[in-house]
């Protein structure tokens, strides 16, 4: 058993890492969040630059043939930094999905989404949540050469920016799961945007009868690309969570009521020993199910207790935040706030923590 | 990042489960099934320690040049698995767990030579005298005093909590041989080679589920000698420390017994009604519950591999706390579900059926035998070994310094 980083991938994290202190501090990403771009192209470019946007995808098709463990390494320190340039929606999730695919057009988009130039979104949440595949409702109706595509998606990260959809639907009404792609711009589709919570954008889309190429169908393959990027969404979620421990960790112990540091009562002492051992379970469990993964052999219920776990201990630790910083916990103005923000969405998204547990009981 | 499936690993996991299948003798057995406890029952216990032994199974987790078996993690956590799923006794963790590793880190080559081979191969069991009557979370605290004499100590006060004493023939413990200075400061770490030196009695204690596990000790100018300190005098408490690493880190992973109690706790809700219709096992609340614990267990697993694996998660100073408080607040929730389940079966005092050999029928399922016993039992896993509140005071200590 190996659990450790290889000393490539220590690089690569170094590498964003540094990026992120230098050019991605909070005040710089709340002026991005508050400003009328959805996200920075420059940060974007960085990613390129940095090869994270070819990294997932083998070689043959443009990439740099990266594994599940290479996708953590970094993603940490997006939940440390708080970014919301749309890397999981984008690459590992519609770009995964134009790479699952044989047809040509769909090599072409993923060259370019690889490139930086075109932007994908994954296209998957329903009514408040879409927890499992047989939760789908949205069908593809078959049409001579292709299909069309009718219902309502929510929360779509990018949806409203992206250039191209890669939409989850059934195949006919009680057909399989599987992925289509949708053009933007296509008539037909009519979106509502908006800034989320956490500071990105994202779209509810409504499509009335909206022309889609089918890219990747069968379960196994959509619950692949899904596995992959839970994983890395994941491990956002403990980057958040380790960013928030040690915020909180070091206001403990400089903020003083009745005369003496408020780390140094018991009460306030044993919730920061809870949220270290919190963290450290999840870390743990992130690590280990990344490890498995790479090994291929994460099974549902794995899978089940990453998402489950993440989702829970995730929001215990930014509750527990909050509530040791007090009222300067409760501001716009703080980091803190919005690490917590970030990880309720972490935890909504692909199924609620509610579920996930419940499912490891079921299983 | 990789874990090993490879058909070596597989064939172990065969050897060992068929080792499992074949070597424990009836009574071994059934020890097991009755533990409601860390520790099963002494007689069976050393008996299968002694087979474990003569198999070069006693001590896993020791080093391979002082009898440990030199095995991979992955093969380390196959054989805690399979020792879980075949339900037999844990081996007792105060020789093995506590003072062995202690003297192999510690000890002198004396020490190491005269103690290590009868601690390997079970015919030396022993008692961990620390906790005293004033002195439980405030172990510095502790009084009973050792005098030096010519080349013995002469021994005076008491100790409690002393697990299985009355089955010890040896006993390390933590004396007083200084008032000066801080009270860590005149603590000193002592082996005796006896338990029945004139002066020094020992007492059971009946717990609350009815057995007496617990024991205290009395020493009335007990005379050893100075050879059996370890470390120097008044340097005792680095020494303790030192081994409350390895009680509170844990050689051996607590996950596959964590993980076996939920196995127990479904097999016996799939048999139990549920009050609003269908199975326990299948109503949502019973899965929401289940689904939550097994999934810690998992996470506490995961840290432990890590752990054994030697990952830079288990050099956190905060580690051995983490782990004891995890493993600790899990065993409790686990016996909780797994008494809840029994309900009103679980409500006759059968001491006699719980004994090994006795003979006697429970009046309902093993399950219901054990599942009282078990939870009453783990009422002390939060108190033992350094209260969890202790353990929380430490952890937060190490976020205080950048942790």
């Amino acid at each position: 058993m190996d659990f450790n980083f290889t000393e490539e991938q220590q690089m690569l994290r170094d590498s964003v890492g540094k990026f992120f202190e230098k050019s991605y501090d909070f005040d710089t990403r709340q002026e991005l969040v508050l400003s009328d771009a959805p996200w920075s192209n420059e940060v974007w470019q960085q990613f390129a630059e940095f090869g994270l946007l070819a990294l997932p995808f083998s070689e043959d098709q443009g990439g740099l043939g990266g594994s599940v463990s290479d996708c953590v390494a970094f993603a940490e320190l997006f939940g440390k930094h708080l970014v919301i340039e749309p890397y999981v929606t984008s690459i590992l999730l519609g770009a995964a999905a134009l790479a699952a695919s044989e047809s040509e057009s769909a090599q072409q988009l993923l060259e370019n989404v690889q490139s930086g130039g075109t932007v994908a979104s994954f296209v998957f949440e329903e009514g408040r949540g879409t927890a499992s595949l047989d939760q789908i409702e949205m069908v593809a109706s078959a049409i001579e050469g292709g299909f069309t595509l009718t219902g309502e998606k929510r929360n779509v990260l990018a949806g409203a920016e992206a250039d191209i959809l890669i939409v989850a639907a059934r195949k006919g009404e009680a057909g399989e799961p599987a992925l289509f792609l949708v053009r933007q711009g296509d008539a037909g589709l009519s979106s509502r945007s908006f800034t989320t919570i956490d500071g990105r954008s994202a779209a509810n889309i409504t499509f009335k009868t909206v022309p889609a190429e089918e890219i990747a169908s069968g379960r196994e393959t959509v619950e692949r690309i899904l596995s992959q990027a839970i994983i890395a969404q994941c491990a956002e979620a403990v980057g958040a969570m380790g960013a928030l421990l040690s915020a909180t960790a070091e206001y403990a112990m400089t903020r003083k009521q009745f005369g003496v540091p408020i780390g140094s009562f018991q009460a306030v002492a044993h919730r920061l020993a809870d949220m270290k051992i919190a963290y450290n379970k999840a870390r743990a469990t992130l690590i280990y199910t990344t490890a498995l993964a790479e090994s291929g052999a994460a099974s549902s219920r794995d899978m089940a207790i990453l998402k489950g776990q993440t989702g829970k201990l995730g929001k215990a630790v930014g509750e527990a935040a909050i509530q040791t910083h007090g009222g300067v916990g409760m501001t716009d103005e703080l980091s803190i706030s919005h690490y917590h923000k970030r990880l309720l969405a972490l935890d909504a998204q692909f199924g609620g923590h509610s579920y996930h547990l419940r499912k490891v009981g079921q299983s | 990042m990789n874990i090993e499936f490879s058909p070596e690993l597989e064939a172990f996991r065969a050897e060992v489960a068929e080792f499992f299948a074949s070597a424990p003798t009836p009574a071994i057995r059934e020890s097991g099934r009755k533990t409601t406890s860390v520790f099963a029952s002494f007689k069976e216990c050393m008996e299968w320690h002694n087979i474990l032994f003569k198999k070069g199974w006693a001590a896993p987790h020791w080093p391979k040049e002082y009898g440990g078996t030199g095995w991979s993690v992955e093969q380390r956590f196959i054989f805690a698995e399979e020792y879980r799923k075949a339900d037999l006794p844990p081996l007792l963790p105060q020789s093995l767990g506590m003072v062995g590793p202690l003297l192999i880190d510690l000890g002198t080559e004396e020490q190491r030579a005269k103690y290590l081979p009868p601690i390997l191969d079970g015919s030396d069991f022993w008692a961990q005298g620390y906790s005293e009557p004033g002195s439980g979370s405030d172990l510095a605290s502790l009084s009973c005093r050792a005098d030096p004499d010519g080349d013995d100590y002469i021994i005076n006060g008491s100790k409690i909590w002393t697990t299985y004493a009355h089955h010890a023939n040896r006993m390390f413990m933590l004396v007083r041989t200084s008032n000066e200075g801080k009270k860590q400061q005149g603590i000193t770490f002592l082996l005796l080679d006896r338990m029945d030196y004139p002066g020094m009695d020992v007492r059971p204690i009946v717990g609350l589920d009815g057995f007496p596990e617990q024991c205290e000790v009395f020493f009335d100018d007990v005379r050893v000698p100075q050879s059996g300190r370890v470390g120097e005098e008044n340097d005792g408490w680095s020494v303790a420390k030192h081994l409350l690493k390895h009680e509170r880190g844990g050689g051996n992973a607590a996950s596959p017994t964590l993980t076996r109690y939920c196995q127990r706790a479904r097999e016996a809700a799939a048999e139990t009604p549920s009050p609003f219709g269908g199975m326990l096992a299948d109503d949502p609340v019973f899965q929401q519950e289940i689904g939550e614990l097994e999934a810690d267990i998992a996470s506490l697993g995961h840290f432990e591999k890590l752990a054994i694996s030697g990952h830079e998660i288990a050099r956190d100073p905060a580690f051995p706390s983490m782990n004891k408080t995890m493993n600790s607040e899990l065993v409790q929730r686990a016996s909780t579900m797994m008494m809840q389940i029994s309900g009103v079966d679980g409500l006759a005092r059968q001491l006699e059926a719980l004994r090994v050999g006795s003979n006697v029928e429970p009046l309902g399922s093993e399950f219901d035998l054990i599942s009282m016993p078990l939870y009453l039992n783990s009422r002390a896993t939060t108190i033992y070994a350094g209260s969890n509140e202790v353990q929380r005071d430490l952890i937060s200590r190490t976020i205080a310094m950048g942790g």
